[in-house]
């Protein structure tokens, strides 16, 4: 394998497989025997991955909420202002519609839900992005064939303490790499 | 080791190809040149919009006088173009949202065309409101809060009108951002399969630097399901809340507190039917119809049915509140609507939505494509006219016989439905060129749902170290379909 000859201490060691259930067993058992996983490269989320590699939960459900609460109390604000309150620096226009109450709550209903979805979608969407910065023009850290089509890749820290270049390509291969190699991250 | 195998369930992708072969095969439409058929697809439906695209121009120029509106009939076709098209949209976003969050599988190889065709609707839609202020460019001092230029006067927050527009864009932001966030891994799969440079940078960009990590993977899903939790009760707002730019009003045949379910019903009704009009279409010139499978067109045809017999069960009920009410109007207003001079158009409705939907019952009409086609395209007919019905039959003949008037719309009315028809498919018919029409990704995780001989995810114990000999099995050999 020439690809060897290219290791350099930023390398990372890959093993490919062909299908998800390989990848998931090889993960566990590379966590298992405390070799240092960087990341797993799959063309679609496979289940139980995220365990076995011991990724914590997403935070983003808390984002959301924020979201969410910053949407209807931005909406609940603009509505009562507009509508119904006057301060002396900054003046609504308090609009009588048919005798109608100023402040009824419950036609601020709609608005509210509204603004309170789109906050949290839009803004959740973006979290999303700039936390794992996506946008446009980034390239992605490895180049790894087939693993956005039919390839799945376990990659390996080979700088990371516990690394061992045998155990690691013996326990690949068990698992049933179909290829192993090493990538360097691209710049 | 037996390996868990549904005879109960039929499997979701037909002939359990490579998962190379399901990017190949979603893939090829975009990488290939369109054949004759697309071009002439095309040709007709970019005609369609031309004239469209001219009947606007025309009552931009001339004014909405150029409608046949009249002093007792003042919301016509636009209002029912309207409606008709946000309808059409509920379907896109129950298919990628309710269906989502209900782990509804089948979902995944229709969701992605189908949130395509939401986005296409809303803005069908959203030109109709926009065309009938007569002057749309003033149409942003209107709605958007903001003060306007008589001072410090805002919009009227208590109006439906204005919740309506903060329905419909919001609508359409979430669906947009939805979609997208649906497209970024297939994206990154089109990037790597480019060849020509151009093509390379342009899907580079969209992709986001996409690379498929699982670190990646874990936030994206969670964000996907919020994303699906935000768009459910978004989308049973929509249709609700543009229910109640009629439930408000004090006019006989609007004033209803039936009216938002009936519309959700129906919105999700007409929906469908659209997403099987498209689609039907789209697995045949596409070739795709070991993906969008006829177990797929079954189940929206058993949703077309529930949901035709949901908005039958809303036609009748209002007309029983119609008489227990006791009101002279509105009891007079429903007899007028069934059997009063427009009292076809109310016929039109009921056979397509209501009667027509029951051959869904035999499975023998639920798993032909022709009858499918057919009843999809009866079923958008009679949703149009529900919204007619419900708009012009209501308005025509008000108190005062004096002001009852009939309403016949213009050359200008019908070529501006056509044009938003042409806009529909010509945006849709782009669609399937340069973006993956089907969730690649996600068809790629359900290919073994249900498939024979497949291995389950879970239940590994791979210290036991039999997994290898488990995962080395050479492929099972294929049911054939």
């Amino acid at each position: 394998m020439s690809a060897r000859a290219t290791q350099a201490a930023d390398n990372y060691l890959v093993g490919y497989f062909v299908e998800d259930e390989d990848i998931l067993a090889a993960t566990k058992a590379t966590r298992q025997a405390g070799l240092p996983i960087y990341d797993c490269y799959t063309p679609f989320p496979v289940h139980g991955l995220e365990a076995a590699q011991g990724l914590p939960r997403s935070w983003m459900t808390y984002a959301c909420f924020l979201l969410a609460l910053t949407g209807f109390l931005t909406s609940l604000f603009m509505q009562s202002y507009t509508q119904a309150i006057e301060t002396p620096l900054w003046s609504g226009w308090p609009l009588n519609v048919g005798g109608k109450p100023f402040l009824p709550l419950t036609s601020f209903v709609p608005v509210l839900f509204e603004l309170a979805v789109l906050f949290a979608g839009v803004g959740t969407a973006l979290t999303l992005l700039a936390f794992l910065g996506l946008y446009p023009g980034q390239k992605p850290k490895f180049t790894l064939p087939g693993t956005t089509d039919d390839r799945f890749a376990l990659v390996l820290d080979t700088a990371a303490a516990g690394f061992d270049e045998s155990k690691a390509r013996e326990l690949m291969q068990r698992h049933g790499a179909s290829e192993i190699s090493w990538v360097a991250p691209n710049r | 080791m037996s390996a868990p195998v549904s005879h109960l369930r039929q499997p979701l992708v037909l002939g359990n190809p490579a998962y190379a072969q399901i990017t190949n095969d979603v893939l090829k439409p975009m990488e290939s040149w369109p054949s004759k058929l697309w071009w002439g697809t095309f040709a007709v439906t970019a005609s369609w919009l031309a004239i469209g695209l001219g009947a606007i121009a025309w009552q931009q120029y001339e004014g909405i006088g150029t409608w046949g509106l009249n002093k007792t009939i003042g919301w016509g076709f636009d209002i029912t173009n309207f409606v008709f098209w946000v309808g059409i949209g509920h379907a896109g976003t129950l298919i990628s949202a309710i269906l989502f969050l209900f782990r509804q599988k089948w979902r995944t190889s229709i969701n992605r065309s189908a949130e395509a065709m939401t986005l296409f609707a809303v803005i069908c839609a959203a030109l109709f409101p926009l065309i009938h202020m007569g002057r749309p460019w003033f149409g942003a001092l209107w709605f958007i809060p903001a003060p306007n230029l008589r001072g410090p006067l805002w919009i009227n927050f208590r109006s439906p009108l204005i919740w309506d527009f903060f329905a419909i864009s919001t609508y359409f932001t979430i669906s947009a951002v939805f979609w997208y966030v649906g497209l970024i891994p297939d994206l990154a799969t089109v990037r790597d399969r480019a060849k020509h440079p151009i093509r390379k940078a342009i899907y580079g960009a969209l992709s986001l630097g996409w690379s498929g990590a699982n670190k990646h993977w874990v936030h994206y899903e969670t964000v996907y399901m919020l994303l699906a939790g935000l768009s459910t009760p978004l989308v049973l707002s929509v249709h609700t809340i543009v229910s109640t730019d009629f439930a408000t009003s004090v006019i006989p045949g609007w004033h209803t507190t039936i009216f938002p379910p009936y519309f959700v019903a129906g919105a999700i009704f007409s929906g469908f039917a659209m997403v099987l009009t498209l689609l039907l279409i789209a697995r045949k010139v596409m070739h795709i119809e070991h993906l969008i499978t006829i177990k797929h067109l079954e189940n929206m045809c058993l949703i077309i049915t529930a949901t035709g017999m949901m908005v039958g069960l809303a036609y009748m009920t209002e007309f029983f509140i119609a008489w227990y009410s006791g009101s002279n109007y509105e009891g007079f207003c429903f007899v007028n609507r069934a059997f009063g001079p427009m009292g076809w158009s109310y016929w039109i409705m009921f056979s397509c939505n209501v009667i027509s939907p029951q051959v869904f019952w035999f499975k023998k009409a639920r798993t032909n494509v022709v009858v499918i086609f057919i009843m999809s395209i009866v079923v958008n007919i009679g949703m149009w006219f529900e919204r007619f019905v419900i708009i012009v039959t209501s308005l025509h003949r008000d108190y005062l016989p004096s002001a009852w008037a009939m309403y016949s719309p213009t050359w200008v009315e019908f070529t501006t439905l056509l044009g938003t028809f042409g806009l529909f498919f010509t945006a849709f018919l782009v669609f399937t060129r340069v973006l993956p029409a089907i969730a690649i990704a996600e068809v790629k995780s359900i290919k073994k749902f249900a498939q024979p001989h497949a291995h389950p995810a879970h239940g590994h114990d791979e210290a036991a170290g039999g997994v290898p000999g488990l995962a080395h099995a050479p492929a099972a050999p294929e049911k054939g379909v």
